[in-house]
Parts: structure tokens; C-alpha cells; sequence
């Protein structure tokens, strides 16, 4: 019974038997049949020219997508990179600049780039570089105005961002309008010169312009793809999800930050080459605001960070503005006549396209943020088996997974002086000297308030010192940038857990790693046979770690951080900060939320990784857990360290009782 | 006065205050002990109507809480002092004061609780026209209690009242809090100075992911080994706890 | 350089600044609340601009062709500002009750975007409905001009600088005498203790909604009395001017958005003077930008762009 259940459902759907990698290779296979064969099959010029317009759109959809979708950068000016693109193309193929000729255009002509146009008035230049030699040096120029732009705007909060990059998209055009000279202003550029493939020119017909958006498109989603899944695609959904963890987790937010930016504006770059050679003009009205929220609405629609998705997504909304939209006008407009109705036969929705992109917008705001084809997928629930929680007593069972630590340092690894922080009249820290022996576990505690996350903070980058000195094993650490400091071999985890929410378990381990991998952008997508094994030697790196916990994430690895509970959050807080391989683990009470079962457990897993050499600073408030774990206790006091010893010294010490037992604990 | 019969809330995906019952008694000091994340603000928020159960009641005076509204219950006589203080930095102490009796009409009701904050805190009606971001974290904590006695409370509710405060100022504020009690005040505080707070207090809960593990009269819980272990952190390192 | 042409610029930059502080402080009454860029602000301005030239063709003013005195001119004034601030507020507040309220804890960017949509979409039904040419301003006001030292005054700028200072009087006692005021004052420092006072926020956003959308109104009658035009354009080079100047004030600060508003006017009169009009916006951007880059918490603000 149950078996011919299975087989028949096994008929009704043939595809089930095949695996998700092989299905999800037909798909792609049978998209890219469709758009090869579509203009074969639909032989109608103007549905390709409408075909054609909206893959560039989606070209542009799928590049803001990576500004906005993968790296969590709002940018409203976005039509800005497409406008530099296009008129990079204008002014190199185009009659707008014509200087007077000279010998030092010579190479240039020998190289095509030029021509010489002889004029009764004196010879003039007319450049006529290859569109297919422009194509990516747009993409470069745009991608260099990506960082201009974005420099700036690096430090700024997610809607101030947005504002800028606003201003930027207006400046744009305006400046376009306000040089004619290059861009011929408001009247649109003249004469551009259309593509040649081995001397074929592409004209104004649509076909050849269409195939070209094909391979465009086909290009960006591979490159997206293969970004996303990267080392550098986990930096920037890091910086999407916690700006502040990606640092302290290695990422060099900036760098990251602008690379985004310079992708992004690059496949604006090339789309606006291909958009203006097909148009063959262009105008400032082109690539205003409204350019840009078209974009918008589109990923918004399609799923932000869904790289299908906003493809769909804009391939929906174009062909809704040049197809649906005047078939039902003309329905209208017959059902006008049908009925006498004047008003019904004069309705052009087409008119009111930006109106039903404002709505769309709104829309999906309200009722479904995540888009038709939303970025994150959904996990299978776990058994009952997998559930159930294996206790596990006496530290972890297995260690190989940490791999070595450096343990040539034997004395001193982290010294600190003098360090004081003043928050406005506030003073933080007081002068704070502390010192954490190699190999050693110290502890900080003190009653809430007393300062001892503001001192990993001060450590870690986070907040910076007045005055003090910092020094890890030999070197002056104080006021550098958090993933300077994870890379010098700090880690730390977070007193009110900063896991990445949105990315997977396994994800959170391996931007964990980030330091201590070497792709970049381009191993990401050539992805050679060392950045293969790189990504694969990570991976399962990253599984060994999750496995030092028993089934307590293992079978979570692809579940969101941030569905999981709150000592498994804790635990994977744990696990990322291993990952990085430090030398010194800041701990900020890694206990907190746990229950006497779990904290037990916890303390002996936190003692073998001492035992493996990892040297750990922890803050804590469960004073056995400090007694039990601690080599040294520091006990702050309103910024101010006001004992330091054993456990059992510190215990004894009357101002400790006094501050932080109260005073029957005095009088007792 | 208040009970929490069976409270479940929920943030998000987390599973906050799992089946909690309390029980505070007109007249009482209740304290409500815990390790950070184990729930003590969550139930502050519960009773102030900032988070709502997601299972469970809690009732004041014998009603329901239920649906009613923020200002309703401070009308009705629960008021807060929040964690950290939490004063409106750049409006005036006076002004805070004003924000205290928010829910109820100036006259000379309001003088009169004025005049008992001034009676309380003497320092406060020295400050009234500064701005309550300028004051000391000690003088913060008196216009914050004194805050919630504008509304003439008949349950205050305190969140850490001791919290970055030095020593000093902890012993005043604890026998202020005595001396509110002793006015008629009932008094639910969440601490984490618990060898304080057990002394002022008569009955305490130990709450621990977001659990209840021990409840019970002050005095006994001083006694308890369990509470010495396992919240008050009495350190025992003559006798670690060896991983049995 | 020509002094009586500064002076004029100046004059007439007092007379713009006047309505981008109005505008301006619907930007930072809703900001310091809920710390929320509204965009639909653009154009709930230019939608109120309408309604401004609807409620004065209720009198059968067309453009410039009837002038009214006297108390008669007092009467229309008023009931034109009251039912424009009226309706614009009450645009305000839906906008907020049907669009932003839902927003209200979805963490990120999502709320912006949301007003980005609400904007487009009141911008797109006057477009669609009104049309896109620009409508003759009904301005019943007499042209009533004194030269001083060669300089122009007008009556309609001292009525402009009347009714702008008086509004910003009435805020200013609103926001630090009522009891309204302080809450929202409260609610914008700490919202969550705000509440556990006793104090509705969400009515307090309301009346931040509707307090700045209905100066919006005010500042959309200023302008129309100011340039005699309206279109669906407006909303948006206004919008940014005044956005500008809640920045350079220092978003969430109400004198600052006053001080910000006037300065931004200067800087369009004298800029468009000394420089081009056609780069008087990439001036303005420049100065958000830089503002923003550099100097994040503005003239008075508090709050602050850049993450902590």
C-alpha cells in the first residue's frame, strides 16, 4: 500500500526523482532555450525591441540587487551609474566631440578607435570605439564612479545612505543637462554608432540588440550566483544583517562596502552601453529619479536578494508597462464604445504605469516584504530524533575540528594600561590595567553598568579609548578596526548575541572564517581549482565545528540563525568565534539564558578549549561558572578595577563584598 | 494586589517567560531575582502592558489585564521605574515629573505629590529647571522613582533600581524604596543585587530561563544553599562544583 | 559686486526660507518620532498646493485677476490656510494611519521605501487627474511694493514672513506648554518610557503627522502666493530643498529646522544669482551631501546619521 502510494507519486511527478542540482540545471536549460528561441518562434520586431528593453532592465534590476539585496546598501540613485554608462558609450561612438585632428590622434586611428573625418574648415576626430571594446570599459568607469560615490557615504545609517545616493542620482543628469558640449544637454545625444559584428552592423533593428541583452543577462546572473554563494557574498549579507558583528567578525566593512557599489554601478555601466547603443541618443530625462525607483519597484517586486526573482520581477513590470497594459487599454476602450461610455474610450494605462509601480510598491511593503520569489528559503523540520538534545558532559569529545593553535607565545599575550573610555561626561573606564597570560582563562565581572562589555568593546574596536594602551601579543592593538583586530587573532562573542538572523547556521560559521580565507571577487568567479578548495576545505571545517556541539547544530546547519533558541544561539555565537582561529576568545557572558544543565555543559566545553591553548578573557555574572573556569578574576566597578586575584582572593577582598555582594554579605 | 497566573510570552521565536505565576500581596516588597536574559524585564514589560502575553493572565485587584491599555493601568495605580533610568534627557527634571503624572489632571493633587517627591528627594527640588540628561546617575534614579510617585502609584514596579549606581547611593536608594513600602506602596522589584534586595524585601522569586526555580520568603531564601550557588554566586571555591 | 541685488537676493531668500522651514519641520517632527525619512512628505505639498488653489477658486479668484482688501482678504487668507492645513493634515494622518502604521517595527529600510511609494503614488493620481501643465496660481493678494534703498519689498513677503513666523511661534508653544506637546517631545527621546508614562504614541504620531503635513499645507499656499503656479512638480524640488535644510539643521531639532530652512533659501536666492539657476539643485545636493558626510548632526540635531 504505502508503496504504491510512493510509486504513484512518484509518476505523477517525474521530477522528483531527479536531484535538486539536476532539476535546477533543466530549469536554467529550458530558460535559456526559451530566450534563444523566442524571437524565432514571435517574429514581431517591435515584441523583441519590447523583449530586448525589458532584459536590460532586468540587467539593471540584478545590479542594484547586489547593492541593495546582497550587501543591504539602500541606493536611490542608482539610474546614476546607468546614465555614466550610456554616455561613456555616447561620447566614444558618437558625432557630440569632435576635436580638431592631430598627429596624436594617429595611433589612435590605427587602433579603430578614431576616425578622420576631412572637413573643408580642417580634419576633425570622430571616435568610433567598438561597442564590444566599450562594454566593459563602461562597466569599469561606472564601477569607478561606484566608489566615488560610495566612499562618502560609508559611515552614514542605512536611510541617510539612501538620501545621498538621491543626490547623487540628481546630480547626474543635471550635469549631463548643464554640459553639452559632451552630452548635447536636454537635445539628446547625436548619431551614435551602432554595434558591428565582423562588419555586420546592428542598425536599429531589435533582434541582434535582443540576442546581446540575452548574453548580457546570462552574464550578470552567473556572476551573481556566483558572488552570492562566495566568500565575498557572505561578507556583504553579513554587512546586511549586523553591520557591527561583520566587522568584529573579520569583515573590512568598507572594502566590502564599495566593492559592492563598484559591482552594482558596473552591470548599470555596461547596460547603459547596450541601452544607448540600441536607442542611439540619449537624454538626461533618461536616468532620473523615476529610472531608479522603476528599478526599485522591481527588485522590491521580484524579491529583494532573490537573483531569479528580480530578474522576474522586472521582466514582469516591463512587459506589464509595453504589452498588458495597452491590450487592456484597447479592451477598454472597446468595452467603451460597447456601452457609450466616453471616458472608458479614452483611458491610456500605459500613462498611469508609474502610478501602478507606486502601488505595486506599496503593496508589497505592506503585505509581502519578502517578494514573489523570496531570498530565503524555507528548511525541512527536524525529526524528533534531531530535536531531542544529547547532553554532553566533559568538554568537547573532539577537537580537530579547531584545528592548532599558536601556542609559541608563553608569557604575556594581552596587556593592558591606563585604558580609559568616556562616553560624553560619562566615564566608562577608569584607568583599567589588565593583563591576560597566554594559555590562561581571566574573568571580568562587576554588577551591570560597571563597565565590562564597554572593555571588550574598547578591545575589539567597537569604541574608542582616550587614553591606554592595548598591547596583544607585542603589538599595540588600541584604535584599530575591528577585523584588524579578528585578524590579528581576537575574537569575541556578544553579550546580547549578534548572530546574522537572516543567514543559515552554517553561513554564520563561515563568515566566522573570513579572515582566514583568500578569495576574493574574482577567485569567487572564476573559481579556480585553490578557490574550490578553499570553499570546500571550509565548509567542512565549518561542519567539524558545529559537530563539537553534538546534534545541538549540526542539524540546524541550514537553519536561520535566527529561528533558533536561545542557547543555541548562544552556542553558535561560540562557534563563529572559533571559526576565525583566534588566539584570544572574548567571551561576553556565554552563559546568560542558560539553565544549570546547559551552563555545566557549557563550562567544561569552554575549560577544553582552554586545554587545546586558546587563551580566554570572559565577562560572566554566574559567579561559579568564574570559579569554576578562572585562573584570575578582575572585578570592575564603575569603570574602575577595585580587586584582581584568584577567585578565592577576590572573594575575601572587602571592597568586592561591599560593591558587588552588598552589605549582608558584609556583615557576614 | 497582582498575579500572574500561567504567563507564556514570546519574542519573535523566542520562548521568553515559559508558565511563570506570581503573586504579590497589597503592602508587600517582592523581589524578583535572575541572571541577565532570564526574563526579569520581560516580566516588567508584561505588567505595564509593553509585551503581551502570548498565554496566561494577569490580574490586578482581582481584574484582568487583558486588552487594557498602558495609560489605563498606570491610571489605575501600577507605575514604573524603568531599567537604566530612563529619564527624557532633554526635557526639564520638572518636566519629567510632569511626564510621571501623565494619565492624571494638574490641581492640587499634583502639588501635593510634588511636595512628597521634595520630602523624598530634597535634592530633586533643587534641580527642577535642569535638564535631566545633566543630572548624576544617583540624582537620575531619585527623579526616576520620584517620576513614577507622581502617578500616585498603588504598585510600583522597579527595574534594577540599583544598576550602575555606587555604593552609596544603592544603600539610599534601598532605604527610600523601604520608606515608599512603609507609605503604602507595594513594591515589585527586579533585582540583581540580591543580597540587598533579599533584605529589604519580604518575598522573592528566582527566575531562570524564564522559569520560576525557587520562590519563597526573603529570609529563607538568604538561607538557601541552592540560592547561594546558583544566583547569588557566594564563591565557593573551597568547594568549586565539581562536575559531577 | 552690486550690494542692492545682495540685498534683494536676500529678501527674496527670507521669503523662500520661510516656506522651506514650514516644510522642512514636517521632515523633523515625523524623523524625531519615529526616525523615518518621509518621502511621501514631497508631495503631500504639492497635493496641498491643489487643494490651496481649489480653496481660493472656491472665492472665483482665476490667477492674478481679481485682488481683493481689506477684511475681505483677511477672511479668504484664513479660511484658504485653515482648510488647506485641515485637508493636508488629515492627508497627513491617513498616510500614516493606512501605510506606515503596518511599518511601524519592520526593522531596516523597509518603512522608507514605503513612503517612496506613497509619494509616487499621490504624485501619479494629481498627474493623471490634474494634468501636467502648470496651473495659474489664484492670488487675490494687491501688488503693494516699497523701494527701499533700492531694494523691493512686497507685501505679500511680509505676509509671507507673518504667517510663517507666527506658525512657528504656535508649534514652538505647542511642543514645550501642552501636554500633548511635552508627550511627543517624550515620545521622541524615549518612546518605550514614554508609553510606560501613560502617554498613546501612537496619537502622538498622529499629531506629528498631522502637525507637519499640515504646515506643508501652509508652506503650499506660501508658495503658490509666492511664484503664482502650481504643478505636479513642485513636490519634489521643494520636498529636497527642505529635506535639506531639516539635515543642515539637524534632523529631529524644530529650531533647527527653522535656522536650516532660512539658510537653504539663501543659498537658492543667492546662489541662483551669483552662480546659474541651472546648478542651483547640484548646490543643494552638495550641501546635503556634505552635511551629511561631514557634519552629520547638523546645526542643533542631536540625532545623529552615522551608526553608532
Amino acid at each position: 500500500m504505502v508503496e504504491l502510494g510512493a510509486k504513484a507519486s512518484a509518476l505523477s511527478r517525474p521530477f522528483a526523482r531527479l536531484s535538486p542540482a539536476l532539476r535546477a540545471r533543466l530549469g536554467i536549460l529550458c530558460v535559456a532555450l526559451l530566450a534563444v528561441l523566442f524571437p524565432i518562434i514571435h517574429g514581431n520586431d517591435a515584441d523583441i525591441d519590447s523583449a530586448a528593453n525589458a532584459l536590460a532592465f532586468a540587467a539593471l534590476a540584478l545590479g542594484l540587487n547586489i547593492v541593495v539585496g546582497f550587501a543591504g546598501l539602500l541606493d536611490l540613485g542608482y539610474a546614476a551609474f546607468f546614465a555614466i554608462g550610456a554616455y561613456a558609450y555616447g561620447a566614444f561612438a558618437s558625432w557630440q566631440i569632435q576635436p580638431h585632428w592631430s598627429a596624436f590622434w594617429e595611433p589612435f586611428q590605427w587602433l579603430t578607435l578614431v576616425a578622420r573625418v576631412h572637413q573643408p574648415t580642417g580634419d576633425l576626430v570622430h571616435f568610433q570605439v567598438s561597442f564590444w571594446l566599450m562594454l566593459p570599459l563602461s562597466a569599469g568607469i561606472a564601477a569607478f564612479f561606484g566608489i566615488l560615490f560610495g566612499a562618502p557615504t560609508l559611515r552614514l545609517k542605512g536611510d541617510y545612505l539612501a538620501i545621498v545616493t538621491l543626490g547623487f542620482g540628481e546630480i547626474v543628469p543635471i550635469v549631463a543637462r548643464n554640459t553639452p558640449s559632451i552630452t548635447n544637454g536636454a537635445m539628446g545625444l547625436n548619431g551614435v554608432v551602432p554595434p558591428q559584428l565582423f562588419g555586420y552592423s546592428f542598425g536599429v533593428k531589435a533582434l541582434p540588440y535582443y540576442y546581446v541583452a540575452v548574453a548580457l543577462i546570462a552574464l550578470l546572473i552567473f556572476t551573481s550566483y556566483r558572488l552570492k554563494d562566495s566568500r565575498v557574498g557572505r561578507a556583504w549579507m553579513a554587512i546586511r544583517e549586523d553591520e557591527i558583528a561583520a566587522g568584529a567578525m573579520g569583515v573590512d566593512r568598507v572594502r566590502f562596502k564599495l566593492l559592492a557599489f563598484a559591482i552594482g554601478a558596473a552591470f548599470a555601466g555596461a547596460t547603459g552601453t547596450l541601452y544607448v547603443a540600441k536607442l542611439q541618443t540619449a537624454t538626461p530625462d533618461m536616468f532620473m529619479f523615476p529610472v531608479s525607483v522603476m528599478i526599485l519597484v522591481m527588485i522590491v517586486f521580484g524579491g529583494i536578494g532573490n537573483v531569479w526573482g528580480v530578474v522576474l520581477g522586472a521582466m514582469i513590470l516591463q512587459i506589464l508597462q509595453s504589452w498588458i497594459l495597452e491590450d487592456m487599454s484597447e479592451w477598454l476602450h472597446a468595452l467603451g464604445r460597447l456601452i457609450d461610455v466616453g471616458w472608458l474610450q479614452q483611458i491610456q494605462l500605459a500613462s498611469s504605469i508609474e502610478l501602478i509601480f507606486g502601488v505595486i510598491l506599496v503593496t508589497m511593503m505592506l503585505y509581502r516584504r519578502q517578494g514573489l520569489i523570496p531570498a530565503t528559503r524555507r528548511t525541512a523540520p527536524l525529526s524528533l530524533e534531531e530535536q531531542a538534545a544529547q547532553i554532553q558532559r566533559g568538554g568537547f569529545r573532539s577537537l580537530q575540528g579547531l584545528g592548532t593553535v599558536d601556542r609559541s607565545q608563553t608569557d604575556t599575550l594581552l596587556a593592558i594600561k591606563g585604558l580609559t573610555v568616556r562616553f560624553g561626561g560619562l566615564v566608562a573606564l577608569r584607568s583599567v590595567d589588565l593583563t591576560v597570560p597566554a594559555h590562561g582563562v581571566v574573568a571580568v565581572i562587576g554588577p551591570n553598568g560597571s563597565g565590562k562589555s564597554t572593555l571588550f568593546n574598547v578591545m575589539t574596536g567597537l569604541v574608542s579609548a582616550e587614553a591606554g594602551s592595548i598591547n596583544f601579543a607585542g603589538e599595540e592593538i588600541r584604535g584599530l578596526a575591528p577585523h584588524r583586530v579578528l585578524e590579528r587573532g581576537i575574537a569575541r562573542t556578544f553579550q546580547n548575541l549578534r548572530l546574522f538572523a537572516g543567514l543559515s547556521v552554517l553561513e554564520n560559521i563561515l563568515v566566522g572564517m573570513h579572515a582566514r580565507l583568500k578569495t576574493g571577487a574574482v577567485g569567487a568567479l572564476a573559481r579556480l581549482p585553490w578557490n574550490r578548495r578553499e570553499e570546500r576545505e571550509a565548509r567542512e571545517r565549518a561542519l567539524e565545528i558545529l559537530a563539537l556541539f553534538g546534534n545541538r547544530l549540526l542539524p540546524r546547519a541550514d537553519h536561520l540563525a535566527g529561528s533558533l533558541s536561545y542557547a543555541n544561539r548562544r552556542r553558535s555565537e561560540i562557534a563563529r568565534a572559533i571559526a576565525a582561529r583566534p588566539r584570544l576568545l572574548l567571551l561576553d557572558e556565554p552563559t546568560a539564558g542558560m539553565n544549570p544543565a546547559e551552563t555545566l555543559e557549557l563550562v567544561e566545553q569552554i575549560k577544553s578549549l582552554n586545554q587545546l591553548g586558546l587563551t580566554i578573557l570572559l565577562i560572566e555574572h554566574k559567579l561559579d561558572v568564574v570559579a569554576n573556569l578562572a585562573d584570575k578574576v578582575i572585578v570592575l566597578d564603575h569603570g574602575e578595577k577595585i580587586a584582581e586575584g584568584t577567585a578565592a582572593e577576590v572573594r575575601r577582598d572587602p571592597e568586592v563584598i561591599r560593591a558587588y555582594l552588598g552589605r549582608s554579605a558584609a556583615v557576614a | 494586589m497582582l498575579e500572574f497566573r500561567a504567563v507564556d510570552t514570546h519574542y519573535g521565536d523566542l520562548h521568553v517567560l515559559k508558565a511563570v505565576d506570581y503573586r504579590i500581596e497589597a503592602g508587600e516588597i517582592v523581589c524578583l531575582l535572575g541572571g541577565n536574559a532570564s526574563g526579569k524585564s520581560t516580566t516588567m514589560k508584561a505588567i505595564m502592558g509593553i509585551v503581551t502575553p502570548s498565554r496566561g493572565e494577569i490580574l490586578y485587584e482581582g481584574q484582568s489585564l487583558n486588552g487594557v491599555s498602558v495609560a489605563e493601568r498606570v491610571r489605575r495605580g501600577i507605575a514604573p521605574v524603568l531599567e537604566a533610568r530612563r529619564l527624557f534627557p532633554r526635557m526639564t527634571v520638572y518636566e519629567n515629573l510632569e511626564m510621571g503624572a501623565y494619565t492624571r489632571h494638574h490641581g492640587h493633587e499634583f502639588d501635593e505629590d510634588l511636595q512628597r517627591v521634595f520630602q523624598l528627594f530634597p535634592r530633586v527640588e533643587e534641580r527642577l529647571a535642569q535638564l535631566a540628561g545633566t543630572l548624576s546617575g544617583g540624582e537620575q534614579q531619585m527623579v526616576a522613582i520620584g517620576r513614577a510617585l507622581m502617578a500616585r502609584p498603588k504598585l510600583l514596579c522597579m527595574d534594577e533600581p540599583s544598576m550602575g549606581l555606587s555604593p552609596a547611593y544603592v544603600e539610599q536608594v534601598f532605604d527610600i524604596i523601604q520608606e515608599i513600602n512603609r507609605q503604602g506602596v507595594t513594591i515589585f522589584m527586579v533585582e540583581q543585587n540580591a543580597n540587598m534586595a533579599l533584605q529589604i524585601a519580604h518575598r522573592a522569586y528566582v527566575l531562570q530561563t524564564g522559569q520560576i526555580v525557587l520562590s519563597g520568603p526573603a529570609a529563607s531564601l538568604r538561607e538557601n544553599p541552592l540560592i547561594r550557588e546558583a544566583y547569588l554566586g557566594e564563591l565557593r571555591v573551597e568547594e568549586a562544583p565539581a562536575a559531577e | 559686486m552690486n550690494y542692492q541685488v545682495l540685498l534683494q537676493q536676500v529678501v527674496n531668500g527670507l521669503s523662500l526660507g520661510a516656506m522651506y522651514s514650514l516644510l522642512a519641520l514636517g521632515f523633523t517632527l515625523v524623523y524625531g518620532i519615529l526616525e523615518l525619512i518621509n518621502f511621501a512628505h514631497f508631495n503631500v505639498f504639492m497635493v496641498a498646493s491643489f487643494i490651496g488653489m481649489w480653496a481660493l477658486q472656491l472665492f472665483g479668484i482665476e490667477g492674478q485677476g481679481r485682488v481683493m482688501t481689506g477684511f475681505a482678504l483677511i477672511g479668504v487668507l484664513t479660511f484658504a490656510f485653515a482648510v488647506t492645513m485641515l485637508l493636508s493634515g488629515v492627508l497627513g494622518v491617513l498616510i500614516e494611519r493606512i501605510a506606515l502604521r503596518p511599518m511601524r517595527n519592520v526593522r531596516g529600510t523597509a518603512a522608507m521605501i514605503t513612503t517612496i511609494g506613497v509619494s509616487y503614488i499621490l504624485f501619479n493620481i494629481i498627474l493623471l487627474t490634474v494634468g501636467a501643465d502648470a496651473k495659474n496660481f489664484p492670488n487675490p493678494l494687491p501688488v503693494v511694493r516699497w523701494q527701499v534703498g533700492g531694494v523691493v519689498l512686497e507685501m505679500r513677503e511680509f505676509l509671507i514672513w507673518g504667517i510663517a513666523l507666527a506658525l512657528m511661534i504656535a508649534l514652538h508653544l505647542f511642543v514645550s506648554r501642552t501636554r500633548l506637546g511635552k508627550a511627543m517631545r517624550a515620545t521622541a527621546q524615549d518612546s518605550e518610557a514614554a508609553r510606560m508614562m501613560g502617554v498613546d504614541v501612537d496619537w502622538v504620531i498622529v499629531t506629528a503627522f498631522f502637525l507637519g503635513s499640515a504646515l506643508a499645507g501652509a508652506a503650499a499656499l506660501i508658495f503658490g502666493l509666492y511664484y503664482n503656479f502650481t504643478n505636479f512638480l513642485i513636490g519634489y524640488k521643494a520636498g529636497l530643498r527642505a529635506f535639506t535644510a531639516a539635515v543642515l539643521g539637524g534632523i529631529g531639532s524644530v529650531t533647527g529646522a527653522m535656522l536650516g530652512g532660512i539658510l537653504i533659501g539663501l543659498v537658492e536666492s543667492l546662489g541662483g544669482q551669483f552662480i546659474a539657476v541651472r546648478w542651483t539643485d547640484v548646490i543643494i545636493f552638495s550641501i546635503l551631501v556634505v552635511v551629511l558626510v561631514f557634519f552629520p548632526s547638523g546645526l542643533m540635531g542631536r540625532a545623529t546619521p552615522t551608526k553608532s
